[in-house]
């Protein structure tokens, strides 16, 4: 693994420069391990916490914070991928129903096959991969900007996925995600499996564009792919493996999904997922330009997202107001960025 | 023709290569169907249209795909078209431009206008001015954030997409309006008969010249013949340059997203009078209106980096995916036809953007 050169010499510079010449010597290639943003988020995040724990007392119980983690973790997940994605200077709105296609293709097999644990995720996640792949191959080497790719495949898998349907919902989905969440069987010291899983993989996540040279190269893509492609880097190659991730991960979500929910599986599964993810994201603090962002700020964010929906409904308000508030967030959210932006260019 | 676009396919100083008048015809044609948009939507048309008449005539169909069934599907080509148009304004500002609000706008609006005309009694023509108002105005807000805060359009439009569709629905409880001015606005959307030449012609929805023909007209107008439209491809093609000769940058963006807003406005009005009801969630249901509005501009040929577009390729290609979901709800029976519409909608986007990649890269020496 090729780390981050931190305190090499530039080789640029001629022998004799005095040190003096450099007025701020810049020790660090990488940015700090948790940016500003990231920590007012989670400042925000415990703020809404307490108020909430005050103006309803139901808040801080088990019986509702375990659902919230349960249905952070779809949204984190899938969220993590489009943040590589959107690094690579990408976008992804098809994994809306991208979930929708896994999440119905694996309730039937568990439904109609009996499949056990095991298969049934792997199975769901390799047709994510799929998916994902289908949407890489596209955008990488059709060389199409990725949202007009991706607003035609999301319309693809819709209608892939209501084939799978069949104008049916399949009912009678046995318990075997009930590991992922749902009951006693579902917790370790009292947090649901499903959102353990998706920080580990967002520690993982994290690990990987920041240490290792194949997950930097994401960032030099999103900053200017020209440059990333003159510097030696496969871009194309890269650029399709950033959407197979998040296919996988959306795999993934799509079996969260079934945990979370009934027995029952509609037809408006994963709709609208798409919007809330990148709103996770954007909220997060990751750049819509490519270039800069990190996994842990999506993971805020996603929180972020569902404990204002959880609020808002805890508070007996109308639940369609969460949707204004998200608007809000992600306005405030990524204003002071550009306000932030503008100061550091104006020094 | 080319008067509307600065197509950068047509070089103003001769090149070494082949002019679109020389060569043979072969090459000559398929050029023209490669570069020129108009053209392929023009053919895509008539193989739509022929292939659906062959299946008629074959028995293949649930019903016959004539020229009235034809005629009664132009309905639906009114909002999409206007919304559609509505994109290409701000596409055409450049830097990212896009609405993804714009449905948003259209539920927001339509329970405004609901409010107006159905519960408060004003007069019919006050409340469709004050309906495009309001359209203008949250409009005005998407173009202050993307064009004065510097806000990604993808991200401010996402925002105000969340925030217009949540006040929609909140505004009256999750309720529509439907008193009895409301429904008798349905007469907006019924068919008429043209005058003098109507009796061989079929019968054309009210819409389409009430709303819809304005619309195209003031929008061609505005991009054709004003410096406004010129401002606008200047802005879309090169921001700064348009910015060093001097143009009003931001001001000429922040007009797009208004316009955009208004022409949203204005759809709020159709789509209340085709339900006969303002329904909280008009433009956001199902996949929503922002995506196949754009979906129509990508179609016509307006390009997503800004600058490039036409409104003939955003009439033409409303024309074709209309005729095109027509042909297809007949073909099924039940609800596989809106499915398959789904389908072709994706695969038709999807080769139209790579077509469009292609012949960039082809025909212009980009890249």
């Amino acid at each position: 693994m090729s780390v981050h050169t931190d305190e090499r010499p530039d080789p640029g510079l001629p022998a004799g420069e005095p040190p003096a010449a450099r007025p701020t010597p810049r020790r660090r290639v990488l940015p700090s391990p948790v940016s500003g943003q990231e920590l007012v988020l989670l400042g925000v995040i415990v703020v809404l916490w307490i108020v909430l724990a005050f103006a309803t007392p139901a808040f801080f119980t088990a019986g509702s914070i375990q659902p919230l983690l349960v249905a952070t973790a779809p949204i984190a997940l899938v969220g993590i991928g489009m943040t590589i994605v959107i690094i690579t200077g990408g976008i992804d709105v098809s994994v809306g129903a991208a979930i929708m296609v896994c999440a119905v293709l694996t309730a039937k097999l568990l439904v109609d096959a009996g499949l056990s644990l095991l298969p049934a995720v792997l199975v769901s996640m390799a047709v994510g991969a799929v998916l994902g792949l289908v949407n890489g191959v596209l955008i990488a080497y059709g060389r199409v900007h990725a949202i007009i790719i991706t607003f035609g495949t999301a319309n693809l898998f819709q209608w892939l996925g209501l084939q799978i349907f069949a104008s049916k919902t399949v009912n009678g989905i046995p318990q075997t995600f009930d590991v992922f969440g749902r009951g006693v069987a579902g917790r370790t010291f009292g947090v649901p499996h499903a959102f353990l899983i998706t920080v580990v993989i967002a520690a993982l996540a994290w690990w990987y564009l920041r240490h290792t040279a194949g997950g930097r190269h994401f960032y030099a893509i999103g900053g200017d792919a020209n440059a990333a492609r003159l510097a030696g880097i496969r871009v194309q190659r890269r650029v399709l493996l950033a959407y197979v991730i998040t296919g996988v991960l959306v795999g993934l979500g799509a079996c969260f999904t079934i945990a979370q929910g009934t027995s029952t599986l509609d037809q408006s599964v994963g709709s609208g997922k798409e919007l809330a993810v990148i709103a996770a994201v954007v909220i997060g603090g990751t750049s819509i330009m490519g270039g800069r962002g990190s996994v842990l700020g999506t993971l805020l964010g996603a929180l972020l997202v569902q404990t204002v929906s959880s609020g808002v409904t805890q508070l007996g308000w109308n639940s369609n107001l969460s949707d204004l508030f998200v608007g809000v967030f992600i306005i405030i959210a990524v204003g002071a960025d550009l306000l932030r932006e503008r100061a550091r260019r104006a020094r | 023709m080319s008067t509307t676009t600065p197509t950068v396919s047509e070089p103003a100083t001769p090149s070494p290569r082949p002019s679109r008048t020389e060569g043979p015809l072969g090459s000559r044609l398929l050029r023209a169907v490669l570069t020129q948009r108009i053209v392929l939507l023009a053919i895509l048309i008539v193989v739509v249209l022929v292939t659906f008449m062959v299946m008629d005539a074959g028995d293949y169909l649930t019903a016959p795909y004539d020229p009235d069934y034809l005629a009664a599907a132009l309905i639906n080509a009114v909002p999409l078209a206007m919304l559609g148009l509505a994109e290409l304004l701000v596409i055409l500002s450049g830097r990212g431009g896009i609405d993804l609000s714009v449905g948003a706008i259209v539920s927001l609006a339509g329970m405004v206008f609901g409010f107006m005309y159905g519960e408060w009694g004003w007069p019919l023509w006050i409340a469709i001015i004050a309906t495009t108002a309001f359209g203008a105005l949250c409009g005005a807000l998407n173009g202050f954030l993307v064009s004065y805060i510097g806000f990604p359009a993808l991200i401010a439009t996402l925002a105000t997409f969340y925030a217009f569709k949540s006040l929609a629905i909140v505004i009256n409880s999750q309720r529509p309006i439907s008193t009895p001015p409301i429904q008798d606005l349905f007469s907006i959307s019924r068919s008429v008969e043209l005058p003098v030449i109507g009796r061989e012609l079929p019968n054309i929805p009210l819409g389409i010249f009430t709303l819809l023909l304005p619309t195209v007209i003031v929008v061609w107008l505005v991009l054709a013949r004003t410096t406004y439209g010129r401002r606008l491809f200047a802005i879309g093609t090169n921001d700064v340059a348009a910015r060093w000769a001097g143009l009003p940058v931001r001001d000429t963006r922040f007009k797009a997203y208004l316009y955009a807003g208004a022409i949203s406005g204005l759809v709020a009005v159709v789509t209340v009078a085709q339900f006969a009801s303002a329904r909280p969630d008009a433009g956001v249901s199902g996949s929503g209106m922002a995506l196949p509005a754009i979906t129509i501009a990508v179609l016509g040929g307006v390009a997503i980096t800004g600058g490039i577009g036409r409104v003939s390729g955003v009439v033409l290609a409303t024309l074709l995916i209309v005729w095109l979901n027509a042909g297809i709800l007949l073909a099924f029976v039940g609800n596989e036809g809106s499915q398959y519409q789904l389908l072709a909608l994706g695969v038709v986007l999807v080769f139209a953007a790579l077509l469009n990649g292609l012949t960039n890269r082809r025909f212009t020496g980009a890249r």
